[in-house]
C-alpha cells in the first residue's frame, strides 16, 4: 500500500479557515442546520430499522415510509402526552421551579458572602454587586431582559423543528439515491477516492452522532442513579439535563455540574456532605466519560488534540456564538476529512494524468451508451 | 425462510435485479438479497482505452463487467498470462475486498465498457448487518480467487500445483 502523507501545517490552516467560514455561514442558516443535524441523527438511528424491514421483504422506499410514519406517530403521541402532563401539572411545576430558583439565589448569596469574607478585595468587584438576592427581583430582571426575546426565539424555532421529521423522511427515502447521483457525476479517475471520501465523512458523522446519543443515555443513567442514591429530587430529569448540556464541550459539563449543585444546595441547605457528594459524582462521571464511555461510544471519530479542541471552541464561539460552540467540533471533523482527501486527490499526479487522458479520449471517441 | 412482507410487493422484479441475478458472483442471492445489495452497487461507464485502475493503486473495491471487455496488464508475467482479459459477468479487483493492498495489475477498457463497482467498506457494513448475503458473495469470491491461484500456479513450470 502506498503510504499517504499526513496533513501538514498549511493543510491544517486551510481546515481551520474553512471551518470558521462554514460556521459563519451556518449561523445565518442555523434554522436549517440544527434541523438538518437532528434529521441526520434520526436517519442514523432509524436506518437499521429500515434495513431490517428490507430484509423482511419490503422495498426500500416502502420500508422508509413505514419507519417515518411510525416516527411521526410516536412524535405526535409524545407531543400530546407532553401537553396533557403540562396542563395538569403546570401549577406544581411553577412552584418547583420558583423553589429551586430561590434556592439557587440563596446559594449564590451564601457563596458570595463566604467569598467576600475570605477575600475582602472582592467586595469592590462589579460581579459581586450584580446578583439579584430574591426571587421577585430575579423574575423582574428575567421578564424585562430575556422573556420577550426567549418567546420570540421559541416561535422562530418551532417551524424549523417541524422540518426534522420531513428531512429525516427525505434522507431515509432518497439519501442513498442522492449519494449515487453525486458519485455518478464524479469523473472516473477520481471515482475510488470520492467513494473513500464519502465513506469517511459518513462514518465520522455516524459514529459521532450515534456515539453522542449513546453517551447521553449512559451519562443520564449514571448521573440519575448517583443523584437518586444521594437523595436529590428529580434525579433522572437532572441527569438528562446535565447529559444534554454536556453536548457543549467543557462548558456544558460545568454548567450541568452547577445546576445539580444548586438543586442539592436547595434540597439540603444544611448538609454540605450532600453537595460535596454531587460534585464528587460529577467528577467521577466525567472521568468515566473520558476513559470508558467515550472510547466505547464516540471512539476516535472527530477527536482532536485537546489544545486544538479548546482553540476551536474559542474560535467557534467567537464566530457563531452558542451555535458555534455546539457545531465547531463536528464541522471541524468533516472539514478535516474533506480537505485532506481532496488534497490527496488533487496532488496525486497519476489520478490527474488519468483524468486528462479520459478527457482526451472523450474528445476523440464517441460517447459510451 | 420466506420473507413475511412478500405479499406487499407488486409487479414483476426490476429489470436491474434480473440483470444482477445473471452475474456469477451473485447467482446464489435471492431477489430480496439482490435488492439489498443493489443499494451498494455503483454503475460506471468507461471509454475504449480508459484506465479503470492502475497497478500500485490502493485497492478499494471490485468491479464486475456488465457490458464490454477489459484488458488486464501486469508487470508480473505470470499474472498477465493467467487472466489477460475479462468479459461480461467476469469480475476483477477482488483482492481489494479482503485487504487494502496495492493493485497488482492495470485494468484498461478494451472497448466501451460498463461495470458495477462494489466497495469494501460498504460490503463490510453489509456483512455486519446481513451475514447471509456476505457469506454467499464471499463464497463465490473465494472460489474465483482459488481458481485464479491454481491457474497461476499451473502456469509456473517450476512450482508444484497445490
Amino acid at each position: 500500500m502506498r503510504s499517504e502523507p499526513q496533513p501538514g501545517v498549511m493543510t491544517w490552516c486551510v481546515i481551520i479557515l474553512i471551518t470558521c467560514l462554514s460556521l459563519y455561514l451556518f449561523e445565518w442558516v442555523i434554522w436549517l442546520v440544527v434541523p438538518g443535524l437532528l434529521a441526520l441523527v434520526g436517519y442514523y438511528c432509524l436506518q437499521p430499522l429500515v434495513q431490517a424491514l428490507v430484509r423482511a421483504g419490503l422495498k426500500h422506499r416502502t420500508a422508509g415510509k413505514v419507519v417515518t410514519g411510525l416516527l411521526f406517530l410516536v412524535t405526535m403521541l409524545g407531543v400530546v402526552l407532553l401537553f396533557y402532563v403540562a396542563a395538569t401539572r403546570a401549577a406544581s411545576w411553577q412552584a418547583v421551579t420558583a423553589h429551586y430558583v430561590q434556592g439557587g439565589l440563596d446559594f449564590l448569596e451564601k457563596t458570595k458572602g463566604a467569598l467576600e469574607e475570605k477575600l475582602p478585595l472582592l467586595k469592590k468587584s462589579a460581579l459581586m454587586g450584580s446578583t439579584p438576592t430574591n426571587l421577585d427581583t430575579a423574575s423582574e430582571q428575567f421578564v424585562d431582559k430575556y422573556l420577550a426575546k426567549l418567546l420570540l426565539q421559541m416561535l422562530h424555532w418551532l417551524p424549523a423543528l417541524l422540518l426534522v421529521p420531513y428531512l429525516t423522511y427525505f434522507i431515509l427515502q432518497d439519501g442513498n439515491r442522492l449519494k449515487k447521483q453525486v458519485i455518478r457525476s464524479v469523473p472516473n479517475a477520481f471515482f475510488e477516492k470520492t467513494m473513500l471520501l464519502i465513506d469517511r465523512v459518513d462514518r465520522s458523522l455516524q459514529s459521532y452522532l450515534i456515539g453522542l446519543m449513546k453517551l447521553t443515555f449512559l451519562d443520564t443513567a449514571c448521573l440519575g442513579l448517583g443523584l437518586w442514591l444521594l437523595g436529590i429530587s428529580h434525579p433522572l430529569l437532572l441527569g438528562l439535563m446535565a447529559a444534554v448540556l454536556a453536548w457543549l464541550p467543557y462548558i456544558g459539563s460545568v454548567t450541568g455540574g452547577v445546576l445539580v449543585t444548586i438543586v442539592a444546595a436547595t434540597d439540603y441547605p444544611k448538609e454540605p456532605a450532600t453537595i460535596y457528594g454531587c460534585v464528587l459524582l460529577f467528577v467521577c462521571v466525567r472521568l468515566l466519560d473520558d476513559f470508558v464511555f467515550l472510547p466505547m461510544t464516540v471512539g476516535r471519530s472527530l477527536r482532536f488534540h485537546p489544545v486544538l479542541s479548546v482553540l476551536m471552541l474559542f474560535l467557534g464561539a467567537a464566530v457563531a456564538g452558542p451555535a458555534g460552540l455546539l457545531l465547531v467540533l463536528p464541522v471541524l471533523g468533516v472539514v478535516a476529512v474533506v480537505v485532506e482527501t481532496l488534497r490527496q486527490i488533487l496532488t496525486d499526479e497519476r489520478l490527474r494524468m488519468r483524468y486528462r487522458q479520459a478527457r482526451q479520449l472523450q474528445r476523440t471517441t464517441p460517447e459510451v451508451g | 425462510m420466506k420473507a413475511p412482507f412478500n405479499f406487499l410487493r407488486v409487479g414483476a422484479e426490476d429489470h436491474r435485479i434480473e440483470n444482477l441475478k445473471g452475474l456469477s458472483l451473485f447467482k446464489r442471492l435471492t431477489s430480496r438479497e439482490l435488492r439489498e445489495l443493489d443499494e451498494l452497487l455503483h454503475e460506471r461507464s468507461y471509454q475504449k482505452d480508459e484506465v479503470i485502475f492502475d497497478e500500485g493503486d490502493t485497492g478499494l473495491g471490485l468491479y464486475i463487467v456488465v457490458t464490454g471487455r477489459v484488458k488486464i496488464v501486469s508487470s508480473h508475467a505470470a499474472l498477465q498470462r493467467a487472466a489477460p482479459e475479462c468479459g461480461p459477468g467476469d469480475f476483477f479487483g477482488e483482492l481489494a475486498m479482503f485487504e487494502e493492498s496495492q493493485r497488482t495489475a492495470r485494468v484498461v477498457a478494451a472497448e466501451p465498457t460498463q461495470v458495477l463497482a462494489l466497495f469494501r467498506t460498504e460490503f463490510v457494513s453489509l456483512l455486519e448487518r446481513d451475514r447471509g448475503i456476505g457469506v454467499k458473495i464471499l463464497f463465490e469470491l473465494t472460489r474465483t480467487v482459488i481458481g485464479r491461484s491454481r491457474k497461476l500456479l499451473a502456469s509456473q513450470p517450476h512450482l508444484p500445483t497445490v
